[in-house]
């Protein structure tokens, strides 16, 4: 209450930019993120100065935020959430932009480094080293396996310069869909979210310092989460680990499938050289059904049982 | 007494709208499935920023707490997203969304 009270005081006066700058500022990010998106009949140089024209657009808006909350940059730790930022940020966007999956994949794992820089600052400990351990450690890691697994140029493609050579380059990975539409809606998600931030944020709209209250600085930051978690939020524990239990019953459902697909495929080949039907086929349901039929929940003889005897 | 950053809310609050509207548009405008469900990724990453935020400068640990809700359910979403993905693949041998228009109705 004390820091609402006294931010309130000192900048609730300034506002952050005319509404028209913030509007401009959205429109022309918006439109070098169209340039920068992969697209049939844009070359490396368009793409690069749409990427220009979106950096810009940014830079200026970090200039108005340093402009408005009236600081010079002279902390360390102002210029450390400044390179968090940026890099954040620029990888984002290379996320957005790239026409290569894997590379797009490579550059989330920097955002989620930077990202876990910016928890560093915010006095998460915790949460930084949990990113980085999840997002960065096994849910990436999963994303790269599936891309790996599951890239195949398919249909016509484009040729594209990648790194020096020539790559083939399929039609869902170098063509954009939508981008006037896309962008339009995402900058302007943006600027209504900027809107919201900058000057519609009632008593939070003031300059107030993260970070500078005694119960996230004096005591261990980890301790009082695991405190709080384990008391005030003790349901939403169980009701967390139950559904991670569900994703993985679900993940197992799925994955058995596909087994049941090569099973079938198994079955169909073997169905080839089964001359005809072992048993006469009828309609009483306490009867084996017919060797060879492919449905996954048709009863059938198991060859492999007696096999293995 | 650690140095305190002298960053104010509105730049994590910008930070983190900037990075969910960068995953909006990436998930609008990119027609591979596996970079659609990364782009989701990074709109969770962005709203856990503006969590984290909020919560460091109400000074308690409610925006830390949600913060580990969303990545448990970002990491839910990923293991079911990226099976199902393998599934589609092996249907089609694509990861085209296109692919999949006449699931629209």
């Amino acid at each position: 209450m004390l820091g609402l009270s006294e931010s309130t005081a000192t900048g609730a006066a300034s506002p952050f930019a005319a509404p028209a700058l913030t509007v401009a500022l959205c429109v022309i990010a918006a439109v070098g993120t169209m340039i920068a998106l992969p697209g049939r009949s844009k070359t490396n140089a368009l793409r690069i100065a749409g990427a220009g024209m979106m950096g810009l657009a940014f830079l200026t808006i970090a200039i108005l935020l340093i402009v408005w909350a009236g600081k010079s940059l002279g902390s360390i730790s102002y210029a450390y959430f400044w390179l968090f930022a940026a890099v954040s940020l620029i990888c984002a966007a290379r996320v957005v932009t790239h026409r290569l999956p894997v590379y797009s994949a490579l550059y989330f794992v920097i955002t989620v480094f930077s990202t876990a820089g910016l928890f560093v600052l915010m006095w998460a400990e915790f949460l930084a080293a949990a990113l980085v351990i999840i997002y960065a450690g096994a849910i990436l890691v999963t994303y790269t396996f599936v891309i790996m697994l599951a890239s195949e140029a398919s249909g016509k493609g484009m040729i594209s310069k990648i790194a020096g050579g020539e790559a083939e380059l399929p039609d869902h990975d170098g063509v954009a869909r939508e981008p006037v539409v896309a962008c339009l809606t995402g900058f302007g998600v943006l600027g209504v979210l900027m809107f919201a931030i900058f000057d519609r944020a009632g008593g939070l709209n003031a300059y107030g310092s993260i970070g500078d209250s005694p119960a996230m600085t004096q005591t261990g930051s980890i301790q009082d989460l695991a405190v709080y978690l384990f008391s005030e939020q003790l349901v939403s524990m169980q009701v967390a680990g139950l559904i991670l239990t569900l994703a993985m019953v679900g993940a197992i459902m799925i994955a058995r499938k596909r087994v049941m697909f090569a099973d079938d495929e198994r079955l169909a080949y073997e169905a080839e050289t089964v001359v005809g039907p072992s048993t006469p086929p009828d309609d009483n349901p306490h009867s084996i059904t017919v060797s060879g039929e492919s449905g996954p929940r048709a009863k059938r003889p198991e060859p492999e049982l007696a096999s293995l005897d | 007494m650690p140095t305190l950053p002298e960053i104010g809310l509105q730049h994590y609050l910008f930070v983190g709208a900037a990075m969910f509207s960068l995953g909006l548009i990436g998930f609008l405008t990119r027609r591979n499935l596996i970079l659609m469900f990364l782009c989701t990724e990074m709109m969770l990453q962005g709203v856990a920023i503006t969590m984290c935020a909020f919560g460091a400068y109400h000074g308690n640990m409610a925006g830390q707490a949600f913060t580990i809700f969303i990545l448990t359910i970002a990491a839910a979403e990923a293991s079911l997203a990226l099976g199902l993905i393998v599934l589609l693949f092996k249907e089609r041998h694509n990861v085209d969304s296109h692919a999949w228009k006449q699931l629209r109705g």
